[in-house]
This record gives C-alpha cells, structure tokens and sequence, in this order.
C-alpha cells in the first residue's frame, strides 16, 4: 500500500520493500518514532513499528556512543517470528520489518546502498 | 561434525604422518571438542615429538582445560625447541597471569614482544598485566615486589601451583570466553540483569578493563529488545546485531536474566561473529549452570 508522501522516499523505500520476505519499510524520525514514509503490507502496524524500532535504534546509538563504540551504523534485531532492521542518518531512520524467509545478508547490503539517497 | 573437521579427519586417515593433525586439533579446539582435540595432538606428537608446533597446540589445550601446570610444561617445551618462536612465551605469560604470578607474566610477555613486536595481542596482554600490577600497587602484595617473593605466595611445594583464590576466580571468569575468540580483536562479556558483568573482559589499546562501562551502558538494549517483539507479536527475541564505526556488537540474552555481549572489528565478516555469539551464550550457559 503506498501513499502519496512516499514519493520523494521511493528511491529507498521500494527496494526494500520488494525484497522476498519484507513485511514493511519506512522511514521515521529517530527522536519521536513518528512516520515519514511508508510502504507497509496492508495490516502491517506501521505506527507500532516505527515508535519501536526507533527507539531501539536511538537507545543503541546512544548506548554505543557512550561505551566509546562510535556511531551505530546498521542495527538488527532477531526474533522467532522475524526481524527488525534499522539504518539511520542524521536524524532519520529507515526501518524494515521482515518475517523469516528474508535473505537478511540482500537486506542489509540493501540498506547500505539506499541510505545516502535519503532525501 | 563440522565438514572442515570431517575433511582434516579423512585426510589425516589416508597419510596418518602428516601434519594435518595440528590442523584438526585446532578446529576441535576451537569447537570445544576439548578432550578429542588432545587426543589428537597426543598422537600427532608422538610421531612428531620435536615440532615446537604441536607442543604450543596441547598447551592451548591443556590451557583451554583449566589445566595450568601442564599446559605451562607444554609451552616450555616448545620454547626450548622453538627459541625464536613468541607464542611459547606469550602462553607461559598467559599461565602466570592467571596465577596472580604477575611479575613473571611480566617478563614472559615482555620477552614475546621482544621476539614478535608485530604481535599485537601479545603487546595488549602485556599492557593488561602492567595495568593489573599497577592496580595492585600497595594491594595485598600479589604481583608486587621481587619476582623471589611470587614463588613463595604462588605455592612451590610438590609441583603444585596454588593460586591466590580470589584473584584464580576472577580470572577464570574474564578468560571465560578467551578459548572462542582467539586471538583477533575481539571480546565477549556476560553481563546480569542489572548490567553488572558476570564474566569476559573488553580491554582498550592500553589495557583497561573497560568492561564494567561497556556493560552497563548497553544492558539497556535488550528492554527496547523486548518491548519491541512483545508490541509486535515477533516472539522471544535471539539477538540484536548493531554495526558500528569501529566495531559490530552482537548480544543475545541468556538463561533470561543474562546478557552476553560479543564485539569485533568490523572487518570481521558478520555470520563469523554470529556463530562466535552463538558458541559464547553455549559457553556462558554451561559456566552458569555449573555455578548454580
């Protein structure tokens, strides 16, 4: 499902989202969780996802920040049910939501390539 | 098995002399297959009882089973083959500084880094052991003063070490994890609920002991973890993998109130470090189970 706000996001949100196994990928504030772009599988919770995966992102960013590890780059979470994977830059983050058929290594050099294309 | 061990096991029963045995025996090592991986090198040995490289093999193994003394024998011996080798040294040193002897440790790596300056691990040992020495300075004398002294509070009666006890389980805890992650620039911490480190060690270029900070400040992450795939209905979740400028951290949780941590350079590749994640949480399990 996509909606007209997406469309200077197309360049790094439809990548993503075609990839085998992407339940949903958006791009979000990191500060306030809050939606920018999506494109999400109709009965994704778009909304759920990006306050959560944000927050994640930032707790990890500023964890690795304060344990002298430098910026968080790429993070990925790794559940039974399937994964969470965040890229951020300056303070934008691009989320995507993926079940257990994902090939996670496509995803990840994916995520690479579209980052600096954030408008 | 795995097929790299299933293939050094098939080649060195078709030339039973070959050296392939070093081979194998170090991956059994490596995959914890302890006690197969000393038989192995026990026999490679004795058809190759003068290579200096066998030798350091069985004392990575005799080390890797807690077995100081032997593994200090074995080190000796490939040192006395091997003069020019840094290894037997960097080992000896290893044994010495996991028996509070810290003053020979001293020497020992002091020694390696002298045959192998390129060897940084040996230099990074080095540095830990003159930061313990000077964290102990005006302590209770362990690794203080004359090295004459250490063979008196290390035990010297019957051959048999005697470490000082606090100091032998704090060590066996921070080299927990020493015998998965080799020698590269990795590290592995086990951090409780409360982001107190239960063992490992994150030791920075000069030899700190930074694992404290590191575990602290990232125990927080696995309650977003969780918070995350309880809303999102994504079941218990495995790990959380994040790349940063300098290094990729894998975490995972442990027996459910644990946290272990592993990080690495980031040139590592990142499914190496994953099955590195997946050996420590086996590890840290078995070591917590034990404790109980």
């Amino acid at each position: 499902m996509t909606n007209p706000a997406t469309l200077p996001y197309d360049a790094v949100l439809l990548p993503l989202s075609r990839q085998r196994g992407v339940m949903g990928a958006l791009v979000a504030g990191e500060a306030d969780g809050l939606i920018i772009a999506s494109q999400m599988q109709y009965g994704v919770e778009g909304d759920a996802i990006s306050a959560l995966a944000a927050s994640l992102y930032r707790k990890a960013r500023l964890s690795a920040a304060a344990a002298g590890l430098g910026s968080v780059q790429l993070l990925r979470l790794e559940a039974e049910g399937g994964h969470i994977c965040a890229i951020g830059r300056d303070d934008l983050v691009v989320v995507v939501l993926a079940d257990t058929r994902a090939n996670i290594g496509l995803l990840r050099s994916t995520m690479m390539r579209v980052i600096p294309l954030l408008p | 098995m795995s097929d790299q061990i299933a293939r050094l096991s098939n080649e060195l029963a078709r030339d039973p002399s070959s050296l392939v045995f070093l081979a194998l025996a170090e991956q059994l090592r490596q995959n914890l297959e302890l006690e197969v991986a000393r038989k192995v090198a026990l026999r490679g040995l004795d058809r190759h009882p003068h290579l200096a490289a066998a030798h350091e093999l069985l004392a990575r193994i005799h080390a890797d089973l807690g077995e100081l003394d032997r593994a200090f024998e074995e080190w000796e011996m490939a040192r006395q083959l091997g003069p020019a080798r840094s290894g037997p040294r960097k080992g000896m040193g290893f044994v010495r500084f996991r028996q509070g002897r810290l003053d020979e440790a001293q020497r020992l790596l002091e020694d390696a880094v002298a045959l192998d300056p390129s060897d940084e691990s040996a230099a990074r040992a080095l540095a830990a052991v003159r930061n313990q020495r000077h964290q102990n300075g005006g302590g209770n004398g362990t690794g203080n003063g004359a090295g004459s002294a250490q063979g008196v509070e290390a035990g010297n009666g019957a051959g048999v070490t005697q470490p000082a006890p606090v100091l032998s389980v704090a060590e066996s805890a921070r080299q927990l994890f020493a015998p998965i992650l080799g020698d590269g620039e990795r590290t592995a911490l086990l951090v409780d609920g409360t982001g107190l480190v239960v063992a490992g060690a994150y030791l920075t270029e000069d030899g700190h002991d930074v694992a404290a900070e590191i575990g602290a400040e990232l125990s927080g992450v696995p309650e977003e973890a969780q918070r995350a795939v309880q809303h999102l209905g994504l079941g218990a979740w495995s790990c959380v993998v994040f790349e940063t400028e300098v290094a990729t951290v894998a975490m995972a949780p442990v027996h459910t109130r644990h946290l272990l941590l592993v990080a690495a350079q980031r040139s590592e590749p990142l499914g190496y470090l994953r099955r590195m994640l997946e050996r420590c949480v086996d590890r840290a399990d078995r070591w917590l189970a034990e404790d109980r």
